[in-house]
């Protein structure tokens, strides 16, 4: 009876020992060198876009092997939940693809475990292709280098609700230009519907700081500064939007996608959106859609905010020439263009966005909406920097959270939330 | 409540005469007849509670319905899709495989159903019924694992996947789950409750260990096995993070992660996402009403008859 | 040895040289490797400063210490254990009566109990969905309140109703799931002994107490050690409900949520999320030596 237990133990002990539970980078091969033949096998990982845009990939994917033959791409789709835990999983497991589509932030961490390969080492040659803003978004603040491609862009207007305006006796087609405009049209609309009708259905993020002209971390990168005067000014003026139910009351538990909704169902007058939320408004929505307005971001800088999406390289990847030039292929003039007239998204290569189909009105809210934007973009800005993690986001939200209660002073909840992050900024080494 | 209801119909026959009279002969699994005022407030009591708890799935199968031109977000919200169309599940199937992720889904619910009823079937029986020295220990192992946070542990799980060459696969997806120790314990007590006397019998009849456990306590378990199939199918047909993380080949993918691709990277449509989540729970539901019977029967029955 | 005859004993080992170890090694091997072997890396993980990518260093206790100066935690202590206290006796009561109510086969009965199961299989994001959506300020809830004179109660805003509504979604979402637990468990009792007690013209609710709760008390000892497990590392109807971040400010965190926050992602802290996954199994350990404490003591 002895016997058999002690097998047992045994044999856990061999299957449990060999096994390490802490996922290393593996051997890292150092060089940044990509120069060499274009070839071999390579994974390409892109995040949600198997579903609406399966033919322009296989398309991608042929050209390019037809172009370099001797290459075999494999080209895998992860679905828009759970992308970060996936990439976190690979990354501490050694099982990162070899050319991954990435967010900034993500490409922040993954940059700095050495996993991701620096462009202007690797690939400086291509620099010159992007548009300045678009490839200085991936540069990380205290490391030298630039760590993934550019790829598409968005950034997009303000949309309101006419007949809301209308009801509270404003015109509705002066809609805000400025903070001021803004904030007083939000104060009016309130008190017109009894607290019915908010304006906003969001509290302040860290782009929203940004563009009111809050700066944001200092020269350095070394820490962050958003709780000066101007970002003090800001929240204050929230919280009086907030107590005069102008900010919607279940905006600090609001995510982008119930604020959404309460636009579609006219709880909110405002919501900021992109040429891609017409269509879903007319499809959703039929009655919102026909009194949508829509005007431009407001900002106190000049410059509106907008969102990258970028494609890196695998720093470990046995394919480097290949995992380059591919990474190059997906993000060159030619493939955005192509990607940029599928799906109302804008390419970060220079010179694109004076293509006619971003310039030449044809009468359509659609291509006005288009239109506006790439003419934004030029100078438009990533304002949320590239380490702002989850962690820091919460802790931003969560004293914002506070002052709007009123449970803290906006001085103290902002000087709380830099103290926060700066302690996360130290953790993440 | 029930219970007491029955067995208040066996004493005397006198009580049944006046209900005969009125000719309502509704009789209960025993054969035996139930009154029609205590019939009305089960009914009444039962469609509460249905209505409590699948209102809100009428509203996502009525969302999933709607034609593309109604508005879902209107205010009062409408109930009834105006021009009911089945058109929505055809987009789903258009836009993603929804079959091959399904039949993967299927293969792996079902291996987790098996493993799960064996698995859970022979620990649980040890535990319960077997003697040998660390007997204790080995309940406690099961007990410590139920009470593991996953959520702490899943990328270790991962490199431990990695390590053995089971990333990428739907082994992989099964493996850490397949014998769960809620079911094991959930087995466990169920042996346990097992009048001791007839594997006794069966003991002194000269039956070995693997004979008392298959022709006896198993049968005599039919009811928990059951909870256990449906659980495990459930738990593997659910499961989002665990599989997204093993799986990279979207060919290998299951259900759960397909119809995540519903929502898209640049628009929702409410429709769609409905029309997914009822594809998704319908085999469920079907899984359940199959399976409800055997909840239901006699454990001391089974066990004279097995 | 408890065998009734040590000669039968011996006779069955000869019959069959297997060991009792052999029925559970299955299970103790899967368990051991993929939960149990990954929790101990988990455990020296909460030793270290790891994080997701950057492998870590032995630092003693501070995570621990850290832990106790980190407001964050003790509101996700509080509203883990607040849970455990609003929704167990719930979930011990309640599926137990709705076992009895679905338990006689009457016309109809097996669309009743698949229809009651029906919360227990939808996915919970969907059941989340479909909660923010009726408990919404404009939603069902608020207009038959309004209606009915009581006014717009702020179910989705106040931290107290957050943490309420999804105390109420786990009760609803739970209530299949133990009822057919609970119907495994009363198919075993003798309705002997309940035609016993009607002969004795005990009541309804006296045969209740006296005769299903006895028979059932094991099952209800296990679905009390269960839910209150599961109620404690509690995460995702109030993620849904209250969003992300916990609610306004945070104050609906509870500690699973908390270890998700801070442990996951690229920019994790690995080592700090483990000192608080190691703290959420010793609660758990003690809530569940707890109730077979109790069990233990109705026994004697």
């Amino acid at each position: 009876m002895r016997m058999p237990r002690r097998a047992l133990a045994a044999a856990v002990v061999a299957l449990v020992l060999p096994l390490s539970a802490c996922g290393s980078g593996g051997d890292d091969s150092g060089s940044t060198d990509a120069s060499g033949k274009v070839e071999g096998d390579i994974t390409f990982q892109t995040w949600n876009l198997r579903a609406n845009f399966k033919p322009y990939f296989e398309g991608l994917v042929a050209d390019f092997e037809k172009k370099y033959p001797g290459t075999n791409v494999k080209w895998v789709d992860q679905p828009a939940e759970g992308y970060a835990d996936k990439i976190s999983a690979d990354a501490a497991g050694g099982t990162l693809p070899d050319v991954v589509n990435v967010s900034p932030d993500l490409v922040a961490p993954l940059a700095k475990a050495g996993l991701a390969l620096d462009l202007d080492k690797a690939a400086a040659k291509y620099k010159k292709e992007y548009l300045p803003g678009a490839w200085a978004s991936h540069e990380i603040p205290g490391t030298e280098g630039t760590y993934a491609f550019p790829w598409y862009l968005n950034t997009g207007p303000l949309f309101y609700n006419k007949s809301l305006f209308k009801e509270a006796g404003l015109d509705a087609s002066k809609p805000p230009k400025t903070y001021d405009e803004l904030f007083d049209n939000a104060l009016e609309l309130a008190d017109k519907s009894d607290g019915k009708v908010a304006t906003l259905a969001n509290v302040p993020t860290i782009e929203d700081f940004g563009r009111y002209g809050v700066e944001l971390m200092n020269k350095e990168g070394t820490g962050f500064a958003f709780n000066d005067a101007k970002g003090v000014e800001l929240l204050t003026r929230y919280k009086e939007l907030y107590d005069a139910k102008a900010l919607d009351s279940q905006a600090l538990t609001a995510t982008p996608e119930s604020s959404g909704k309460k636009f579609l169902t006219g709880a909110v007058a405002m919501n900021p959106g992109s040429a891609l939320d017409l269509g879903n408004f007319k499809k959703q929505a039929p009655n919102l859609y026909k009194n949508i307005g829509i005007t431009d971001q407001i900002t106190s800088t000049g410059k509106v905010n907008m969102y990258v999406m970028g494609v890196m390289v695998n720093a470990q990847t046995k394919r480097k020439p290949a995992a380059v030039a591919f990474a190059h292929f997906v993000t060159d003039a030619q493939n955005q263009m192509s990607f940029a007239k599928k799906v109302a998204i804008f390419p970060s290569t220079a010179g694109s966005l004076d293509d006619p189909y971003f310039t030449k009105e044809d009468g359509t809210d659609e291509t006005r909406v288009r239109i506006a934007a790439a003419k934004s973009l030029k100078n438009a800005v990533n304002y949320t920097p590239v380490l702002f993690s989850e962690q820091m986001k919460t802790e931003l939200r969560n004293s914002v959270a506070k002052a709007l209660q009123g449970k803290v002073s906006p001085e103290e909840a902002l000087d709380n939330a830099v103290k926060a992050c700066d302690r996360l900024l130290q953790q993440q080494g | 409540m029930s219970i007491a209801e029955k067995s208040r119909e066996t004493v005397p026959a006198a009580v049944d005469v006046p209900r005969r009279r009125r000719g309502k002969r509704v009789t209960d699994e025993h054969g035996k007849h139930v009154r029609v005022w205590e019939l009305a407030l089960r009914y009444l009591l039962l469609l509460a509670v249905l209505a409590l708890t699948v209102g809100p799935f009428l509203w996502q199968l009525s969302t999933s319905l709607k034609g593309p031109t109604e508005d879902i977000f209107s205010s009062p919200p409408k109930f009834l899709p105006g021009e009911p169309t089945l058109h929505n599940y055809d987009r789903v199937a258009q836009t993603i495989p929804v079959w091959d992720y399904a039949f993967n889904s299927l293969k792996v619910a079902t291996a987790n159903v098996v493993t799960n009823c064996v698995g859970a079937a022979l620990a649980g029986y040890a535990l319960a019924r077997l003697r040998y020295r660390g007997r204790k220990v080995a309940t406690l192992v099961f007990i410590l694992a139920m009470l593991v946070p996953v959520e702490g542990i899943i990328i270790a799980q991962f490199t431990t996947m990695r390590e053995l060459g089971l990333n990428n696969t739907l082994i992989g997806v099964v493996l850490p789950g397949c014998i769960g120790a809620m079911n094991v314990l959930l087995m466990r007590n169920a042996f346990l409750n097992l009048p001791y006397e007839i594997e006794e019998a069966a003991f002194v009849d000269g039956a070995n260990t693997w004979q008392r456990f298959l022709r006896i306590a198993l049968p005599s378990v039919k009811g928990t096995l059951a909870v256990v199939a449906i659980f495990a199918f459930m738990g593997a047909w659910d499961d989002f993070l665990w599989p997204l993380i093993v799986l990279s080949d979207p060919d290998k993918f299951t259900l759960t992660i397909g119809l995540n691709y519903l929502h898209g990277t640049f628009a929702n449509d409410e429709r769609l996402v409905a029309a997914g989540t009822i594809i998704a729970v319908a085999p469920l539901i079907a899984l359940f009403a199959c399976l409800q019977r055997y909840f239901f029967r006699g454990v001391g029955e089974g066990a004279v008859k097995g | 040895m408890t065998s009734p005859s040590s000669t039968t004993a011996a006779r069955v080992r000869r019959q069959l040289p297997t060991s009792p170890w052999l029925f559970a090694a299955p299970g103790l091997l899967v368990v051991g490797i993929f939960i149990l072997y990954p929790f101990v890396s988990t455990v020296v993980n909460a030793f270290t400063d790891r994080r997701t990518l950057i492998p870590g260093e032995f630092v003693g206790l501070a995570n621990f210490r850290e832990l106790l100066h980190d407001e964050m935690f003790w509101i996700g202590l509080r509203n883990s254990t607040l849970y455990v206290v609003g929704v167990v006796p719930a979930l011990v009561l309640l599926p137990l009566l709705l076992a009895l109510l679905v338990q006689k086969n009457i016309p109809g009965i097996a669309f009743f109990r698949s229809a009651f199961y029906t919360p227990v299989v939808a996915s919970i994001v969907v059941v989340g969905l479909i909660w923010v959506w009726l408990l919404d300020e404009r939603g069902l809830v608020n207009s038959l309140l309004e209606a009915i004179g009581v006014g717009r109660v702020g179910f989705l805003s106040d931290q107290w109703l957050l943490l309420g509504s999804a105390m109420a979604v786990t009760v609803w979402k739970g209530l299949g799931y133990y009822m057919i637990i609970y119907l495994a468990a009363l198919a075993n009792v003798p309705r002997e002994l309940h035609e016993a007690a009607a002969v004795d013209g005990a009541g309804a609710v006296r045969r209740f107490l006296t005769v299903t709760v006895p028979a059932v008390r094991s099952t209800m000892v296990l679905v009390g050690a269960l839910s209150s497990v599961a109620a404690f590392k509690v995460f995702s109807e109030v993620y849904l409900m209250a969003g992300p971040d916990g609610g306004p400010a945070g104050e609906d965190t509870t500690l699973v949520m908390l270890v998700q926050r801070t442990g996951t992602g690229l920019t994790g802290r690995v080592g700090y999320a483990s000192a608080i996954s190691v703290v959420v199994f010793v609660v758990t350990v003690a809530l569940m030596l707890l109730v077979l404490r109790a069990d233990r003591k109705e026994d004697a």
